[in-house]
């Protein structure tokens, strides 16, 4: 499954009045809710190819969130370890404009070396890393806001 | 170095507070108070206050320079390590400003406005800078540092900035106590605080109500893009709210400016 797809996926359903959405294909069905009860992305594996675009009600102003959990496949949890922004903001990952980032896929890093700061109102979030390993995904692209328990990197644990 | 002209005595008289600032670490000259708190990693007393006379390398959000002047503002950080939440940490952005604003209007009832997020202005001159910064191990909040910077005694200002700086002697029309103006926004600071954590629409409330900006055609630059629109207003979180031709906005961060 394309993690990257669905992000974008996420984010253009969010950024639109769509409340619901579900695209198909082959065996891949992914289906997102903007739903302000939930606001869960769902996705669904295993259904006939059939694209279909789902246009509903206006949006209401509740962010959407990720359901983390879906993102790692189950029987490799125990490998991987999803450090979460613990705040709504903007991500970045170097201290300043001209500054290069904090780290890049393949460094390694232990508990306390700083991966990105994420920005809310001037506050300035620096996030420190909560578990050994190294990094194989960085899942946020530089200044673009992040959701509150957003998985922003992938760490393969040591 | 020449002495400072700072006195703690001084300060320490007017303080009210029961534990912002009863630990209090003074420096004749330091790189950033920001900085030391956060790293310094021994400091670990809710509500230290770190203040500096001369700090030479202070910061304003990425990384811009703030200039400060021994003897003519005062400069301090404030470490907060309890009651930390992702829901009231921008809460606390807030209350630093107000917590300026209102010790301001106590002391000089000069005319203070508050600038999205946390700016202090009188009329339209920035008289103060903020710089919240936290650290986090992963999804917890374990450290926040309040920066906070006021022009007090400057008799003018050189140079060319964003937006145009002014002191409380220039606009108060005489030198004023620097310890007492601090004393001052640390009594706030805790009062605000306590709001912040107990009743946050008044925080929220009092915000709006010194910002001048809410109802006006604003610029937004988040760093990436500009965005023109009216200032809506603040969601429960303290975000700006912008409405432009594509509807309602939501901005995390940002320098907004009138347009």
């Amino acid at each position: 499954m394309d993690y990257n797809l669905i992000k974008k996926l996420v984010k253009i359903v969010e950024q639109s009045e769509i409340t619901d959405f579900s695209v198909q294909e082959g065996d891949l069905k992914i289906k997102i809710s903007k739903n302000g009860k939930n606001n869960i992305v769902n996705t669904v594996v295993s259904q006939p190819f059939n694209e279909q675009f789902n246009y509903s009600q206006p949006a209401q102003a509740n962010p959407i969130s990720i359901e983390n959990k879906a993102i790692i496949p189950t029987d490799d949890s125990s490998k991987y370890h999803e450090v979460l922004s613990p705040i709504v903001g903007t991500f970045y990952r170097a201290p300043s404009p001209d500054s290069n980032p904090y780290v890049q896929v393949g460094d390694s890093v232990s508990e306390g070396t700083v991966l990105c700061i994420i920005e809310a109102m001037k506050l300035m979030n620096e996030i420190e890393c909560d578990e050994s390993g190294k990094i194989i995904k960085i899942l946020v692209e530089n200044a673009t806001a992040v959701e509150y328990n957003q998985p922003l990197f992938l760490i393969e644990k040591n | 170095m020449s002495k400072s002209t700072f006195t703690i005595e001084e300060m320490d008289i007017k303080l009210k507070t029961n534990y912002i600032g009863t630990n209090f670490i003074f420096y004749d000259e330091i790189g950033s108070t920001n900085d030391e708190l956060l790293n310094d990693k021994s400091i670990t007393q809710h509500g230290t206050v770190l203040f500096a006379d001369n700090q030479f390398k202070g910061r304003g959000r990425l990384s811009r320079e703030w200039l400060s002047y021994k003897d003519n503002s005062i400069t301090f950080s404030i470490l907060l390590t309890e009651n930390l939440n992702a829901k009231n940490l921008n809460l606390i952005n807030f209350a630093a400003a107000l917590s300026v604003a209102e010790s301001i209007e106590n002391l000089f009832q000069l005319d203070v406005r508050l600038k999205w997020p946390n700016d202090v202005l009188i009329a339209t001159r920035k008289v103060c800078g903020i710089l919240v910064e936290s650290v986090s191990k992963g999804d917890k909040i374990e450290r926040v540092v309040v920066g906070i910077g006021v022009n007090v005694n400057q008799p003018m200002f050189e140079g060319h900035y964003n937006v145009p700086p002014t002191s409380i002697r220039k606009e108060f029309g005489r030198v004023v106590s620097r310890e007492r103006l601090l004393a001052e926004i640390l009594n706030e600071f805790e009062s605000n605080i306590k709001k912040a954590n107990k009743n946050p629409s008044v925080i929220l409330d009092n915000w709006r109500s010194k910002c001048k900006m809410i109802g006006e055609k604003v610029k937004v630059n988040d760093g990436k893009e500009e965005f023109f629109g009216i200032f809506e207003d603040i969601d429960e979180n303290g975000f700006l709210l912008l409405q432009d031709n594509k509807g309602m906005r939501k901005i995390f961060s940002g320098d907004v400016s009138l347009k």
